[in-house]
């Protein structure tokens, strides 16, 4: 049995380097600061600073914001089924595109990311947690607040609507007089600000805490693109919380930066959301890129093809991402001289993008593929993905997009990309390590059946939309006339029809999975270890992983270190062959036998939470009532204080004794 | 490439084609997609009209063939390795890191085929943005939830222009002669686009933008405003009439013609004088007087927070009002209108409501009455829009669109009376 040394032995030291020091030890830091020790019940979660509690968490309240999103655009699709259809009045449409949009992006496929990223990164670079697991903590509740506080403007006088581009003018108060645009833009604020503490934490964890031998080229893919994704987020966040608040002082203190009469130029709102805008599209998009690299070589039992060349390619796409912002602007009237320049950047994007499809087909070409659900899903997103991709090439073409931007051809392409792309990456992850994070194995039929309806589902609610657009049907219009519908049996009105009815068919397919994961929760049917018979250090814990993660904290050799541990070449017949040489038991059977002694953990706290929930007390006290702000202020400063003066670690006194009669309070959890 | 498959025996054909099925289902989709375009969608980008909007369309449609040829190839490929590497209980394949030489080519690959799209690109760029060989300018202004043609006095197309015209929702150009649109806007940003004459470009207020236009033939372009602009965006169209140069000339001497003030003691007369004191406070008709005789000058700027409302001068030589959203002529001769041969296409245009009347008859054939009335009875509740008094704290106290007058049955009566005489 080793000691879990989860508040640390050693007292805090006081006083300068190497003189004179006095110890003080934690029990006696400001005496009624204790941190929390719950390892059950609700505290073990609200107070939590373990990144895989706090990913679960993230994963689960991104799923709910993931349904109430589809729900919207369900609506959305029900007013469009035809022409000029009464679902949803013109104010409650306009809404409703709006917060579909900024709920799938900042509260479903960022976080649902951020997810994936907290869980499996320390794993996968073999950490024990992240490198501030307190900040890990308010990151979360900050964006659960953020996207709470998003949503109450839905009963509080309507929701934003502007559409989640919010071009300055139409968004001052003058055009949009309901408090909707206001809760927009402090709950992005919110969820920025998440982002972007999320985003410094995953850089230092990757950067410094790598376990011995984990060079950054034997770094998986998926933390090589979560690293490349909070890069972006670091440089690109910054610039949308300048618009956003240039845009809240405009709008709550009367300040002019957008007001046309007062000599502002409406398209500076224009390039600042854009110079974030599309690296965001990156940010969505690359998290999936790197979970499908891992999902492919594992299910086609051979390393990706061309590792160098994919984490190269997703660097590429990261640092070009910030040359191409005003090809979301061709119609805006910059001239021939930008047009031209930044045509030919978007151009020059397709190229690592397509290394990316190339390598993906080329690890499945000479593999042994096993078609599980989620290897299904990756495959789903290198082929959707293409397409989307595809019709990308085509409206770099700057004229070209100038009769394609704002059309449903444009809602098709980028529909391709972030669902079949980043969502169907996102689900072929949920089916890849359910078992390491739930200890259960998602059921394999219903799997399929999620799989295929989803895959239909796409094809047949954003297919049709290439021809709505392409036919001139324009978007965000809550109607479209019968008149302009066309003749003929494939008019643009039986195609809306289809894509709202593959809307339903998406929808269902996202049921299935719902119902499989109440259903494999009421089974109760443990995992194996090593399900998938995978690669990365990930699988090399227990599932679910203990607390602190790994017994020994692995020395790692090769990329795909796990594989290489289990699999050796010998000689056959025909020239050297991969044979197992051991299991996945035998090699947690010796990581247990070299437990590290000391295993150091963070301890919990009551300040992430606290500190994030004074933002929305100001953010709503900035909308209705200034004494919120002072409330909410007090509250922020109170926090702080209390973080800063919170002792390191637990006093000692402060945990149960052990279970097992041993004599050290200190000693948490069984690793034997 | 290393194959590691090659030893694998041949395989019974039942569970591939299982596999198969969907992909053979994905195909037939795709080609119904492909196959299943509407016929004569009045604003499909393919159907190029004029000399602009076929710039981009020979510029896009090679790039759209290209894009088809390299999808089916790599979703060819996907497929084959779907099928042909599935796990057969074959060995795990030797673990294999790549191949530079075949990636490197793969990389240089598509950076020719993007490099031989990005010459004519940035060549299109700048022919379309060419503003010297324009032979006539008009200027366009977009404002919630409907766009404003300015012509100023001059040479268009050949016409001599003697006086401005100001029209709404409908711009009437000449055929075959290069138009260039000054755009812009007076409150939030608009985009206008007739996608069968031109790409679009946006309204930005305080920004002059231009756009080419070429029509080669007469006929009805649609079209709609593309940038997202608030409430009843989806209510803001429009669209370009081309004419030959003599209608294009009948059409601008009609649009100076002199008021004609209707009979004395008509209901037209009526309504004329209910016209002065409901509607002129915002709308504008040329050279209508006031009861003391002084010209009767609309202030919009005083009531609409964009400062205009559409000039009412010549409302019956359009055919859709509101926006361009609403038809003025009824389903029956709108659709005559819209098919038309090129040929025949001005003389019908300039009879406008008067189209298919028999000589002699005093009541138009054409003419949708109903939509008209139904809008003076209750214009907010046809068109969402931001005129309802209670509504106006943001802007102070003007409205955003035409309010709800509250006119009696017999008021109306009076306003189309009127108003059918402004043609």
């Amino acid at each position: 049995m080793a000691i879990i040394e989860r508040p640390s032995a050693v007292p805090a030291t006081v006083g300068p380097a190497g003189g004179v020091s006095a110890f003080v030890t934690p029990s006696k830091a400001l005496g009624s600061y204790r941190r929390p020790v719950s390892t059950t019940g609700w505290k073990s979660w609200v107070f939590t600073v373990d990144h895989k509690k706090l990913g679960i968490m993230y994963g689960a309240v991104s799923l709910f914001f993931f349904l109430v999103g589809g729900c919207e655009a369900l609506l959305i699709r029900l007013q469009l089924a035809a022409p000029d259809n009464t679902v949803l009045s013109a104010g409650l449409y306009n809404e409703m595109f709006t917060m579909h949009a900024t709920t799938m992006i900042f509260l479903f496929v960022m976080p649902m990311a951020a997810a994936f990223a907290n869980y499996f990164l320390p794993l996968q670079v073999g950490a024990r947690d992240v490198a501030f697991p307190r900040i890990n903590a308010f990151g979360f509740w900050l964006f659960l607040f953020g996207g709470i506080f998003l949503n109450t403007s839905w009963i509080l006088g309507g929701a934003a609507d502007g559409g989640w581009f919010m071009y300055s003018p139409n968004s001052s108060a003058l055009f949009s007089p309901s408090h909707g645009v206001d809760f927009w833009v402090l709950g992005l604020q919110l969820t920025g600000i998440a982002s972007l503490v999320g985003a410094i934490n995953l850089i230092v964890t990757v950067l410094n805490m790598r376990a011995p031998g984990m060079k950054m080229m034997r770094l998986p893919v998926f933390s090589w693109m979560v690293l490349v994704v909070q890069f972006l987020l670091l440089f690109a966040l910054p610039v949308i919380t300048v618009a956003l608040f240039l845009l809240s002082f405009q709008r709550n203190f009367g300040a002019t930066f957008f007001d046309v009469n007062q000599g502002a130029d409406p398209l500076l709102w224009q390039h600042l959301f854009w110079i974030f805008g599309h690296p965001e599209v990156y940010i969505i998009i690359l998290p999936s890129f790197g979970i499908i690299s891992e999902v492919l070589p594992t299910f086609a039992r051979k390393p990706l093809f061309g590792y160098k060349f994919v984490v190269f390619s997703g660097v590429a796409i990261g640092f070009v991402g910030w040359g191409v912002w005003a090809h979301h602007m061709f119609a805006s009237g910059l001239g021939p001289v930008t047009v031209a320049v930044f045509s030919v950047a978007t151009m020059l994007i397709a190229i690592p993008t397509g290394v990316k499809i190339v390598n993906w087909t080329l690890t499945l070409w000479g593999g042994k593929l096993w078609y599980t659900t989620s290897m299904m899903f990756a495959i789903g997103v290198i082929v959707l993905f293409t397409i989307g991709g595809l019709s990308g090439v085509t409206h770099a073409v700057a004229p070209s997009d100038t009769q394609q931007t704002d059309t449903y051809y444009i809602v098709a392409h980028f529909h391709y990309v972030i669902v079949g792309g980043a969502v169907m990456g996102l689900f072929a992850g949920f089916y890849y390590w359910w078992p390491k994070v739930f200890n259960r194995l998602l059921n394999e039929r219903l799997g399929r059946w999620n799989f295929w309806l989803m895959f239909f589902g796409v094809n047949l609610t954003f297919g049709p939309m290439h021809i709505l657009g392409l036919q001139g049907q324009p978007r965000r219009m809550v109607v479209w006339p019968s008149k302009l519908t066309g003749q003929g049996f494939f008019n643009l009105a039986f195609w809306n029809k289809v894509s709202t009815v593959g809307s339903f068919v998406l929808a269902l397919g996202v049921l299935v999975f719902v119902i499989n994961i109440v259903y494999v929760w009421k089974k109760a049917v443990p995992a194996p270890l090593d399900p998938w018979d995978a690669r990365t250090l990930e699988w090399m814990t227990a599932s679910p992983p203990k607390e602190h993660n790994f017994d020994a904290v692995p020395t790692v050799h090769s990329l795909d270190e796990f594989f290489h541990r289990k699999y050796e070449e010998v000689d056959g017949e025909h020239g050297p062959k991969l044979v197992k040489v051991k299991t996945a038991e035998e090699i947690m059977a010796e990581q247990v036998a070299n437990a590290d002694t000391h295993i150091h953990l963070p301890s919990p706290s009551y300040w992430p939470i606290i500190l994030a929930f004074a933002f929305p007390i100001i953010a709503y006290g900035v909308i209705f009532n200034r004494v919120l702000c002072v409330i909410g202020a007090a509250v922020l400063l109170l926090a702080i204080f209390g973080w800063a003066l919170e002792p390191s670690v637990a006093d000692d006194s402060d945990y149960d004794p052990p279970a097992d009669g041993g004599e050290s309070t200190k000693e948490l959890a069984s690793i034997v | 490439m290393h194959r590691s498959g090659d030893n694998v025996s041949s395989l019974s054909a039942t569970p591939q084609n299982r596999r198969r099925w969907p992909i053979a289902a994905l195909v037939v989709g795709v080609g119904v997609v492909l196959g299943g375009c509407a016929k004569n969608a009045p604003q499909d980008t393919f159907r190029p009209a004029g000399s602009n909007s076929q710039r981009i369309d020979n510029l896009a449609r090679p790039v759209f063939y290209i894009a088809g040829i390299v999808g089916v190839i790599v979703l060819s490929v996907i497929t084959y390795c779907v099928i042909k590497f599935k796990d057969r209980g074959q060995d795990i394949p030797e673990q294999t890191h790549g191949n530079p030489k075949l990636e490197i080519a793969l990389t240089i690959l598509p950076a020719i085929i993007l490099a031989a799209i990005a010459v004519p690109t940035v060549v299109t760029v700048f022919a379309l943005d060419k503003k010297s060989d324009s032979q006539c300018v008009i200027n366009v202004t977009g404002q919630q939830w409907w766009w404003e043609y300015d012509y100023t006095a001059g040479n268009c197309g050949g016409v001599e222009i003697t006086a401005p015209i100001v029209t709404a929702g409908e711009l009437v150009i000449p055929a075959h002669t290069n138009v260039l649109l000054r755009i812009t806007s007076r409150d939030v940003i608009h985009s206008f686009w007739i996608p069968r004459l031109n790409g679009k470009r946006d309204a930005v207020p305080g920004r002059l933008s231009t756009l080419r236009m070429e029509a080669s033939q007469p006929g009805i372009y649609t079209g709609q405003c593309t940038e997202f602009c608030g409430l009843s965006h989806a209510r803001m169209r429009q669209a370009a009439v081309a004419l030959d140069t003599n209608d294009f000339k009948t059409w601008v001497d009609n649009q100076l013609q002199a008021y004609k003030a209707p009979d004395p003691g008509s209901l037209a007369a009526t309504g004329e004088a209910t016209f002065l004191a409901q509607c002129s406070k915002c709308h504008q008709i040329n050279g209508i007087l006031k009861p003391d005789g002084t010209p009767s000058l609309a202030e919009p700027d005083l009531y609409e927070v964009s400062g205009a409302a559409p000039n009412l001068t010549n409302l019956m030589t359009r055919t859709a009002f509101a926006g361009w959203t609403f038809d003025l002529i009824s389903d029956k001769c709108r659709n005559e209108l819209w098919n038309a041969k090129p040929a025949d296409f001005g003389a019908l245009y300039l009879q406008g409501v008067w189209m298919d009347t028999p000589a002699g008859a005093t009541t138009p054939v054409c003419f949708n009455e109903a939509n008209l009335r139904s809008w003076l009875r209750n214009a907010p509740a046809m068109k969402p829009m931001f005129s309802d008094p209670t509504q106006l704290a943001s802007t102070g106290g003007r409205y955003r669109g035409m309010p709800n007058l509250n006119l009696s049955e017999a008021q109306i009566d009076q306003l189309v009376a009127f108003l059918l005489e402004r043609k």
